[in-house]
């Protein structure tokens, strides 16, 4: 995987800015708009797709190295089940709202309105975008694998393809 | 009428994933028969001239500052489609999964049909 030609990549250099940060929208306005986490991060990864398919997997492994992937995908669960918790010291019960019932009412239809949703928001698109890049860079990996007959993919294999929510 | 197409959809993709030998078009099968399954759960949340359930500025009353009560009587549930989406990102991690089991075991044997599968070789 060498990349493919100018034309493709001068585009893709171009246009992966806007798709990341139409992800970032997406997650951030899902509580007001259709989307959320999950489709945002979805949107997030298909950048580094993007990249991946334009300029070669040893591009992106510069760039996002799967170690620093696996981490922001444990970095998004642990603050998921971390917001969760914190609802059961603040508010009484596990998941419970308690920046909207307590300190941040809001008005609704504002961005600052539903109190601890976006933070899901933002912790589920981390997690669910690093945990889908990684799923496809492993794959790709594979394909390298299969090709050269060196099998090295065997420590990736339990991150990408386990548990997702 | 249609939950009858979407039981035969799901019907085409058991026969594909019983009878294919290959084994990506038995994972093609199982990703057949999850769709038909999404999909009679999205016909089962159907209303004919519902809303999408999403709520913006023109469905608040402004006497009251609650949503209106004929967006409430129109809107489409939700939760099927919430639930269907949960589906859809389950499916795609076992098609994940499947499709990796698939690459290994080509990588082993060197082909994608289950009856030449026979020995375990580690």
């Amino acid at each position: 995987m060498r990349g493919m030609t100018v034309i493709v990549k001068t585009i893709a250099s171009w246009v992966k800015v806007l798709i990341f940060v139409f992800g970032i929208y997406i997650i951030l306005f899902g509580h007001l708009t259709p989307g959320g986490g999950f489709a945002g991060g979805v949107i997030l990864a298909s950048s580094y797709v993007l990249l991946m398919l334009a300029f070669g997997r040893e591009f992106v492994q510069e760039n996002l190295p799967s170690a620093a992937a696996s981490r922001l995908d444990c970095l998004g669960a642990f603050l998921f089940a971390m917001i969760a918790t914190l609802g059961l010291a603040f508010g009484g019960s596990f998941f419970v709202n308690y920046l909207y019932q307590k300190y941040l009412p809001g008005e609704p239809l504002h961005l600052v309105s539903a109190g601890t949703i976006p933070l899901s928001n933002i912790a589920i698109g981390l997690k669910v975008g690093a945990s889908l890049f990684l799923v496809i860079f492993t794959l790709s990996v594979f394909c390298k694998d299969l090709r050269c007959k060196e099998p090295e993919a065997d420590s990736e294999i339990g991150t990408s393809a386990g548990e997702k929510e | 009428m249609p939950y009858a197409l979407c039981f035969l959809l799901f019907v085409i993709g058991l026969y594909c994933a019983v009878v294919k030998k290959n084994m990506v078009k038995i994972v093609v099968g199982i990703m057949v028969m999850e769709y038909a399954v999404n999909l009679f759960l999205i016909m089962l949340g159907y209303r004919t001239g519902g809303e999408a359930p999403i709520i913006d500025k023109s469905h608040i009353d402004p006497e009251t500052a609650q949503v209106a009560a004929s967006f409430i009587s129109s809107a489409v549930d939700p939760l099927p489609q919430a639930l269907v989406l949960t589906a859809i990102v389950i499916s795609l991690g076992s098609l994940a999964l499947m499709i990796s089991i698939c690459i290994r075991t080509y990588g082993e044997y060197g082909t994608f049909d289950i009856t030449e599968i026979r020995r375990l070789r580690g």
